[in-house]
């Protein structure tokens, strides 16, 4: 995974808790995880080995979980740190992605 | 579109905003003839039907309730009955479909019920939303009246009414206009009168779809972001360089999963980078995205991505944030394979 990628999930893991409204900071360790601190739950996120069925490995409270995917990941996170979120996953697709 | 799909647009405004009064003196005009119009009433009884003399070329529909709550499952029902009874010639032929809300509508259900019904899906479409506003009263309503607000910030075009009362708008009800929704041109309506091309051409899907212009529907004002309030905050993500259509469609998906309600409207025009000579125009409503619609070309020679938000505490910053990093992600994997 590129460092520009690891970056970018921290950036947007410190604006998401902005948006959220939920406390704590997010940092990052020496071995390349992100570490999101002083929540309600202590929460690591490690860009995953060389599987190429995850991309990400979310530890929350010491359990862990692979995302598929960054917004697999903020999906977690969320889902530990904002008591009040309820996804809504209703996924629906009509055409195709690109007009061909 | 196709020729046989009729834009559906919305004219709201809060109680006593003059609605019925721009839509009396649109009634009489040639070029909105052979339109239907469908008033809401909030109440036992309806009145504002009455306060209409239309051509006979137009075509009214009366329901009573709130079309964005008790009866909002009748609207899609309405539409449809509509269109059985102009296909069976039992009926003026329309092409066009105006709803007046109630005063007291929030037009987002509505909307939201016109963009997803399955009975009615493929006959319409959306068109402008329309939302008046009374120059005597408004900066009272705006400051006292959530409603008020949301039909404000959702508008395409809105319309200063009584302003022969009033004299000119009050500065402060422009600030208000202008920092609820800075992309909505404001206009004013003489005693009601007002060019019904003006209103209705408003929306991308409206009649001139083979021409559209696009910076009007985006009403793009790229060079003063954000402007915001409290609560309700409006900016435009522009991005030059085009944009995956499977970035595309997490960036949506996950708008929708974590705003929901409070992605009030999103509308924009994107550079997919599978398609570099057809942008497409997508449009959502809280959770509700439209499929997007592909136009044939360009509208100029600016290619950027412009993607409109209008929010309620959706911060600009995370929006840029989540759009870098499924970009960024999304070619990651690709480069892997």
């Amino acid at each position: 995974m590129s460092e520009v990628a690891v970056d970018l999930a921290c950036e947007l893991l410190v604006q998401s808790l902005a948006a959220w409204r939920v406390g704590g900071g997010v940092a990052r360790s020496r071995d390349g995880a992100i570490i999101i601190c002083g929540a309600c739950k202590d929460i690591r996120i490690d860009p995953a080995p060389s599987d190429p069925m995850f991309r990400w490995m979310v530890a929350i409270d010491g359990r862990k979980r692979a995302a598929i995917s960054i917004v697999g990941v903020l999906r977690q996170v969320r889902d530990a740190l904002d008591p009040g979120y309820a996804a809504n996953r209703v996924r629906v697709t009509l055409t195709p992605l690109v007009p061909y | 579109m196709r020729a046989d799909v009729i834009p559906i647009s919305v004219l709201t405004g809060f109680l006593g905003s003059g609605k019925t009064t721009i839509l009396r003196h649109l009634l009489r005009q040639s070029e909105f003839s052979r339109t239907a119009i469908i008033i809401n009433e909030f109440g036992e009884v309806g009145l504002d039907h009455e306060l209409l003399e239309a051509s006979e070329d137009s075509f009214i529909e009366l329901k009573t309730g709130c079309l964005c709550c008790k009866i909002r499952t009748d609207l899609a029902q309405t539409v449809q009955d509509m269109l059985q009874r102009r296909d069976e010639g039992n009926c003026s032929p329309f092409d066009r479909i105006v709803i007046e809300t109630s005063g007291l509508a929030d037009p987002a259900p509505i909307l939201q019920t016109l963009m997803t019904d399955t009975s009615i899906a493929g006959h319409v479409v959306l068109g402008g939303v329309v939302t008046t506003v009374d120059s005597v009263t408004g900066a009272t309503t705006l400051e006292r009246e959530d409603i008020s607000q949301k039909q404000v910030a959702l508008a395409d075009r809105i319309v200063l009414t009584k302003l022969d009362l009033n004299g000119p708008a009050q500065p402060v009800l422009l600030r208000r206009l202008t920092e609820l929704n800075a992309g909505a041109p404001v206009l004013s309506a003489d005693r009601g009168k007002i060019d019904s091309q003006c209103l209705f051409g408003a929306g991308f899907y409206g009649p001139h779809v083979s021409s559209p212009d696009i910076n009007s529907w985006l009403a793009d004002d790229r060079h003063s972001h954000t402007r915001h309030d409290a609560d309700i905050q409006t900016y435009t993500v522009v991005r030059k360089e085009p944009i995956g259509a499977v970035t595309l469609t997490l960036f949506l998906e996950t708008l929708a999963e974590h705003c929901g309600a409070d992605l009030l409207r999103l509308k924009g025009i994107v550079n997919v980078a599978e398609s570099p000579n057809r942008p497409a125009v997508i449009h959502g409503v809280q959770h509700v995205f439209h499929a997007p619609a592909w136009l044939k070309r360009w509208p100029s020679d600016d290619r950027s991505s412009r993607i409109v938000f209008i929010t309620r505490r959706v911060p600009q910053r995370w929006v840029e944030a989540l759009l870098e990093a499924i970009g960024v992600e999304v070619a990651d994997v690709s480069a892997r394979r």
